[in-house]
């Protein structure tokens, strides 16, 4: 029934003899931290010469691109929940992930804000929350079986029902969330511009986290074997079944984590916060993609996805300067949907041509 | 699946088995059970369900999900999915809301222009996801976004305002009804019907489901797999176009944010009608009845004065269930 067609062959060694062109090629389309390493100095390069010119409405400077690393935390944290679940296959994917955020972040709100829990504990059992709807999106999709889109899609409308009917749809702003907002303040460093206290209190922990449990545990390299193809791993006794339901795990516990990013961002928790608009799973599936993760599960890194975040905040950022008005937003949804299909093409050439991608 | 590939028994079977092909699926009676139950538990609850003004709105609310759900349901038989179809209304949408509004044009050139940009942006998806090699979900998330854009930049930083009802005819209106059934529902029912006679008869109808089972197999048995596929989203489009008209209805005001969740609405519609997600199985019937449980359930809440935002958790549960009990009967019928 599912298609059990590994997406190809391991690549055929590269011949000896390839001009430099055809080297650079190779290193761009495998290579993904390369490739988007590169675009993200154009891009910035780009944007410095508009700001040169007069073209933008404000300054593109240093500080700029600082204060603009607030918008990356959720996206990044979003992109590398979905790394996971796309890797472990099987049609993975999560789209439920913004209706965590707003959820988990009621209940963040409730305890901290309503029944005036002390911090650490309600800070523990937010993550915690996060945790538990993911277990449900991973039990319905590992163990009973059912097709992610469809689970996560199911669980996506059920959880953002619940977070708006858990406060009559009503945000909650009372003093103890309002004064959350510090935890997101910019903080001073010598040599580097001010750069919002959460990159490094929890963005950069959780990216190291990711990418030691990815690469250098042993259930991250189940994870990929998993992804590749879950019957050659069952032969290799790999757990299948656990491992796919833990990456919905470690799916809801980010979630978790950037619906307390998103209520102390705002100063309130508010119950469509994930959902809003196009919501957080699109940008996030975009940015996962863009960072090289093949949607057929088993490919990609953190590395990657951390760039590619990257990229797209700080483009964002730039498009917001370029244009008057709202025009800068609809230019980004632009670029939104081209970012994912062309990278997606360039998934799909390297793939073809060199067998693999990074 | 298995009634779709035509295998043939490798013995000859001792008792004369009944016909693969039957009229009416298993899914779809238990849908029309279930819908029946509601609505007779609902005539007794309150006694504003039952009266011909509630049900012709339920019909009419109900007919652009159903009306994209028979395209919807093409394109998920053949394994694909497209998320892209509430930016492709808004972007019919408002071309059509200028074009009548600005340009004065008429009911059927404004049907004309509506359907057939509809298929434009169809046929861009079709043509991504047969030739670029991208999965489906990625290819459609993309155009989302574009066609958002495209909208934005035809509505010009403000909504429309004004529109006059050119498509009255097909609106919720006393003019868009015929024997007290709206005809934005009708439309609905010949088009379905249509579609429902294709897929199972025609042997391209046929086709998307051999796609759907398995392509690389489909190619083999000489199916034009590529041009299978677009047909579907090119359909979807042309689906699309018809369901922005009865979108706009008797006119009046259009949004910028129009559209938005339509998608996940008609996926649900069309998940619960019994359509499998991962293809080869499904029918234009139970997307209907999938459509009609939708907004019989959201029209419940409503009359029941529950809080609105409730209907999204039965959507969920109703998604979950029909889902479930599919992977069931998949379960048996491969272990039999």
């Amino acid at each position: 029934m599912t298609d059990t067609r590994v997406p190809s062959a391991p690549g055929a060694a590269p011949p000896g003899g390839e001009s430099l062109a055809q080297r650079v090629l190779r290193l761009a389309l495998t290579e993904r931290v390369v490739l988007l390493a590169v675009l993200l100095v154009v891009v910035v390069v780009w944007f410095r010469v508009l700001g040169d010119g007069g073209y933008l409405v404000a300054p593109y400077d240093v500080r700029y691109l600082g204060n603009a690393l607030e918008s990356m935390v959720p996206f990044a944290l979003l992109a590398i929940a979905e790394l996971f679940v796309i890797v472990s296959g099987r049609g993975g994917i999560d789209l439920s992930v913004g209706a965590i955020v707003s959820l988990a972040g009621m209940v963040f709100g409730l305890m901290v804000g309503e029944w005036g829990w002390p911090l650490l504990p309600s800070i523990v059992a937010c993550v915690a929350v996060g945790g538990l709807l993911g277990a449900v999106n991973g039990a319905l999709v590992a163990y009973l079986r059912f097709p992610a889109l469809i689970a996560t899609l199911a669980t996506y409308y059920a959880y953002s029902s619940l977070a708006l009917v858990s406060n009559a749809n009503a945000p909650i702003s009372t003093p103890p969330i309002v004064a959350l907002h510090s935890l997101t303040r910019n903080v001073h460093l010598p040599l580097l511009p001010p750069v919002p206290l959460h990159v490094f209190t929890i963005l950069v922990p959780c990216a190291v986290l990711a990418w030691v449990v990815l690469s250098r545990s042993t259930y991250g390299r189940s994870l990929y074997a998993v992804g590749t193809n879950d019957i050659a791993a069952g032969y290799a006794t790999q757990p299948v079944t656990r491992t796919r339901f833990t990456a919905y795990v470690v799916s809801g516990l980010l979630s978790g984590v950037v619906a307390l990013v998103t209520v102390a961002q705002f100063a309130s928790a508010r119950p469509d916060a994930g959902v809003v608009g196009n919501g957080m799973a699109l940008p996030a599936i975009t940015i996962a993609v863009l960072g090289g993760v093949a949607i057929q599960g088993g490919i990609g890194r953190v590395g990657g996805v951390v760039v590619a975040a990257l990229l797209v905040t700080w483009l964002n950022a730039g498009m917001l300067l370029a244009f008057e008005g709202s025009e800068g937003s609809q230019y980004q949804l632009l670029a939104l949907g081209l970012v994912l299909v062309l990278s997606a093409l360039l998934n799909t050439l390297a793939l073809r041509r060199y067998g693999r991608l990074a | 699946m298995t009634a779709t590939t035509g295998q043939v028994d490798q013995a000859p079977p001792v008792t004369r088995r009944r016909p693969r092909v039957r009229a009416i699926e298993g899914q779809e009676v238990a849908l029309i059970g279930v819908t029946g139950l509601l609505w007779l538990v609902l005539s007794l609850a309150t006694d504003t369900f039952l009266t011909s003004g509630n049900l012709q709105n339920i019909l009419f609310t109900v007919a652009p999900i159903a009306l994209i759900g028979i395209g919807m349901t093409a394109v998920i038989v053949t394994a694909g999915i497209d998320v892209s179809v509430g930016s492709q209304a808004a972007v019919v949408m408002v071309v059509i809301a200028l074009l009548v509004r600005d340009a004065g044009f008429a009911f059927l050139p404004a049907l004309a222009v509506a359907v057939v940009s509809g298929l434009v942006l169809g046929a861009l998806n079709g043509l991504l996801v047969a030739y670029g090699g991208i999965h489906p979900i990625i290819v459609t998330f993309g155009t989302l976004n574009i066609y958002r854009f495209v909208a934005l930049q035809i509505f010009g930083s403000e909504q429309v305002a004004g529109v006059p009802g050119a498509f009255a005819p097909i609106g919720g209106g006393a003019e868009g009804r015929v024997f007290g059934v709206p005809v934005a529902w009708w439309l609905t029912l010949v088009l379905a019907a249509g579609m429902w006679c294709y897929m199972r008869f025609w042997a391209t109808g046929r086709h998307l489901y051999a796609v759907g089972g398995d392509a690389f197999a489909a190619r083999l048995a000489g199916v034009r797999v590529r041009r299978r596929q677009i047909s579907a989203y090119v359909l979807t489009g042309a689906c699309v176009g018809l369901a922005a008209c009865v979108l706009i209805g008797s006119g009046g005001l259009v949004q910028q944010n129009v559209g938005a969740g339509l998608e996940l609405r008609v996926i649900a519609a069309v998940v619960i009608g019994g359509t499998s997600i991962i293809g080869g199985r499904g029918t234009v019937l139970g997307t209907l009845l999938g459509a009609l449980l939708v907004g019989t359930v959201t029209s419940a809440v409503t009359l029941l004065s529950w809080p609105t935002e409730l209907t999204q958790l039965f959507i969920g549960g109703f998604i979950l269930v029909a889902v479930g009990v599919d992977l069931l009967r998949e379960r048996r019928r491969s272990a039999r």
